[in-house]
């Protein structure tokens, strides 16, 4: 059988909420020993090792509680430092330094260490103590204001979208960086923005105001950019039942004519081509949308992808939890949980055909793995266990 | 080598900025997403298109017929000695052209080849056509998207095809390390689908969980303690849980708390279950402030507030032009440069940012046909007057 593709590789982690805990949850995945650093101080509310939510970003690793406000613990952490390919953190750029734990110390003890410090904000800037959520982010990078139906009144993603995206850009910075090492044999100190990886993901629209000056103002599903018509989204038979249609071809249209049966409405010359069925979007919308009213979504996606037409059921968590294809391909995954019992969570997109993720254990409980990380790694004795345990570091 | 169109152009992107020598392979005529706006001076051209030029910096740019045999033998020889191939063809193309994994790791143990697909190599909709909007509604980010009784939304962009360049970069990225131990490649299956459903925080976990359904309700967090609201020149996102009692002294300090002072507010759940009348408070104060003030405001007192920007607002962001942000990148067939967004972090170390303007249709035929594999300018002009090349 073969190892594991990140066999080897020893990541101390100091994330918490969910864009670092995403990070390192794909590392993980891939075999790196992952070690979270907790304590029953912070391991509360969404921390907690009793929430779903924790549970759901921190299977596959490993659970150590040190109390980081007590001053005896940076000498332990500089020890597990030694011993570590990678510290990644996300807290606000002030705290590691508060806790004498920046760059330039850990590397004292560890010359080729890679850290990773993930922010809002950056470490740099202005800005860089503001304190900022998943939306605070979407806000301020504009996606907020694109995604809603006009330019009367923002929405925005029902989530915290950039927070797992985030997540992504520290895990593929994580993994450039030890190919770095791997190559020079120097480490380095990694600065992620938050605020920053979300303005990438929009780069042809701030391309569009930078070179031309043109503001692109929310238009809902639809996009001048996308020549595309019907291209949205339609009512189907079912309470809140939705399902999506993209028709890019006059090919594709006429098969979208023949699966509704040619219908009088689509015969007029204004739909015949592309140019007259973008001019007469809301129309073409109603129609179409009178139509897909009498099926469910899974039938008008199975009728129009057997046409050869892009369709698409909008599917509800319980949607997905039971959607044919997800489920053929087991992208959820279980796991057995000593408090939950049976846990559920989505698996990793990436599938490697020769050294798949592995799901080897549910999240940990707290300090689960301390007697393994302090002894086996540390060398601690059981008297010096005891000690650590009596003086309020390991907490 | 790409091969890839926009569902993972961005994928390869990331890697030629970190310095990979990325060779986009594209049909003579130039490839199909150069046709997607917006376009520079707003004008449809295929050297002008800003989607291209920014998901394509840093690569190189060569053109070549992969629906001829003797393009696929080309092919063949180039990804004899190439680390990593990205595709995004429907799955059986590339057995059809005699191109799939199998063959090509014949030739070459050490090839990684990536595939990103609307639904995935395998499974019952493996064939099933896919864009921005199917993937975001089968990978359940629209539902959650908009307000209750409306349609729902797709979140702005194409994000289902950047969350899956990202997983794809990370999947090659570790496949690559593997390499390094095992001497063999693999085959890397990425489902847009999968990457949209991969990135959907707190749905699954509620689901799962709490048996919860998430729904659609507008700017609302699903928490109920974080919304949009309006101010004298546009709206701020505001949060008020963790906030609350000096958020309460806070109107208060304006005449403008209304009932919220009275003792049941304190609660938690309470608050929760009756949020609107809440946000018809808070509405009432912020519709008399502006933006900035409220953004200035909440940052102080270290709550995560910010105002709704536009993309205008974005390049005027005095934090992102404090880290340089935006750059030039040099276009010198207009004589000029023109502004990007580079990479999301500083690193102490390795060099990652945009190196180069996206290439011209077919513009290193020469160099790369030349270096790779030995063709003399004259078996070049003959395999384009083939249209080979």
């Amino acid at each position: 059988m073969d190892e594991n593709a990140l066999q080897g590789i020893r990541v101390l982690d100091f994330t918490w909420l969910l864009a670092g805990p995403y990070a390192t949850r794909i590392l993980a995945d891939f075999g790196a020993e992952v070690i979270k650093v907790q304590s029953k101080k912070t391991a509360t509310g969404i921390e907690s090792n009793d929430a779903g939510y924790f549970s759901t970003w921190n299977r596959n690793k490993l659970s150590i509680t040190m109390d980081m406000t007590h001053l005896e613990s940076k000498e332990v952490v500089l020890n597990l430092v030694k011993t570590s390919d990678v510290v990644i953190e996300n807290f606000t750029p002030r705290v590691m330094a508060n806790w004498g734990l920046s760059y330039g110390t850990l590397k004292e003890v560890k010359p080729d260490l890679i850290m990773v410090s993930m922010s809002g904000m950056g470490q740099t800037g202005p800005w860089r103590d503001f304190v900022a959520l998943g939306p605070t982010i979407q806000a301020l990078s504009s996606i907020t204001y694109l995604t809603s139906y006009s330019q009367d009144m923002p929405i925005g993603i029902g989530y915290s979208y950039a927070d797992p995206l985030a997540g992504l850009f520290a895990a593929l910075a994580t993994l450039a960086a030890l190919e770095y090492r791997a190559r020079t044999g120097h480490g380095q100190h990694i600065d992620i923005s938050e605020y920053e990886a979300m303005c990438s993901l929009l780069g042809p629209t701030i391309l569009d105001y930078s070179i031309n000056r043109n503001l692109t103002v929310p238009q809902g599903n639809a996009s001048e950019h996308i020549l595309a018509s019907p291209h949205g989204c339609y009512k189907c038979l079912g309470d809140d039942r939705w399902c999506v249609i993209a028709v890019f071809t006059d090919e594709e249209w006429h098969a979208l004519c023949r699966t509704m049966g040619d219908p009088l409405w689509a015969k007029q010359q204004k739909f015949s081509n592309l140019s007259g069925r973008l001019e007469h979007q809301g129309e073409l919308d109603e129609f179409l949308g009178q139509w897909t009213s009498s099926y469910t979504p899974e039938e008008v996606m199975n009728m129009l992808q057997e046409a050869g037409i892009a369709s698409g059921v909008v599917n509800s968590a319980a949607d997905l939890a039971n959607d044919p294809q997800l489920k053929s391909r087991g992208f959820f995954v279980q796991l057995h949980h000593p408090v939950f019992g049976n846990t559920n969570a989505d698996g990793t997109p990436i599938r490697l055909s020769r050294t798949p993720a592995r799901y080897r254990r549910a999240a940990p409980l707290l300090g689960q793995d301390n007697r393994y990380v302090y002894q086996d790694l540390l060398g601690l004795s059981e008297e010096q266990l005891g000690q650590y345990i009596e003086k309020g570091i390991i907490s | 080598m790409d091969l890839a169109d926009e569902k993972a152009s961005f994928c390869t992107k990331l890697l030629a900025d970190m310095g990979a020598e990325v060779i986009k392979v594209e049909r003579p005529v130039g490839d199909a997403t150069r046709w997607r706006g917006p376009f520079w001076e707003n004008m449809p051209h295929p050297e002008k298109s800003l989607s291209f030029w920014y998901n394509n910096t840093s690569k190189l740019g060569i053109t070549l017929c992969l629906d001829s045999k003797e393009g696929q033998g080309i092919f063949l020889r180039l990804a004899s000695n190439t680390d990593v191939v990205v595709e995004t063809f429907p799955p059986g193309y590339l057995r059809e052209i005699g191109l799939d994994y199998e063959l090509l790791s014949e030739k070459n143990p050490r090839l990684i080849l990536a595939s990103v697909t609307g639904f995935g190599q395998a499974g019952p909709y493996r064939e099933y056509k896919s864009c921005d909007i199917v993937a975001s509604a089968v990978g359940g980010q629209m539902y959650v998207c908009g307000l209750p009784n409306y349609s729902p939304i797709k979140p702005y962009g194409q994000q289902s095809f950047y969350a899956a360049s990202l997983f794809a970069a990370v999947g090659i990225l570790i496949a690559l390390r593997e390499r390094s131990r095992s001497g063999r490649g693999q085959h890397i299956d990425i489902s847009l689908q999968e990457a949209a459903a991969a990135t959907l925080e707190n749905v699954m976990a509620r689901y799962f969980y709490e048996k919860v359904v998430p729904n659609r309700q507008g700017s609302l967090q699903w928490t109920n303690s974080a919304c949009l609201l309006p101010c004298e020149d546009g709206y701020i996102l505001i949060t008020f849980n963790r906030e609350w009692e000096i958020l309460v002294e806070l109107l208060d300090s304006e005449g403008m708390a209304s009932d919220l002072k009275e003792e049941k507010w304190c609660e938690d759940a309470y608050r929760r279950q009756h949020v609107d009348h809440i946000i018809d408070v808070l509405a009432d104060w912020t519709r008399t402030h502006t933006t900035a003030e409220l953004f200035e405001l909440g940052q102080l007192m270290r709550f995560p507030w910010a105002p709704v920007c536009s993309v205008g607002e974005v390049l005027s962001s005095p934090q992102l032009k404090a880290r340089n942000f935006f750059i030039p990148v040099d276009h010198p067939e207009a004589s000029t440069s023109f502004v990007y967004p580079d990479i999301p972090g500083k690193f102490s170390g390795l060099s990652w940012k945009i190196r180069k303007r996206a290439p011209l249709i077919g513009e290193h035929n020469a160099q790369v046909y030349h270096e790779a594999l030995g063709l003399l300018p004259e078996e070049l002009a003959t395999l384009s007057s083939e249209n080979v090349i």
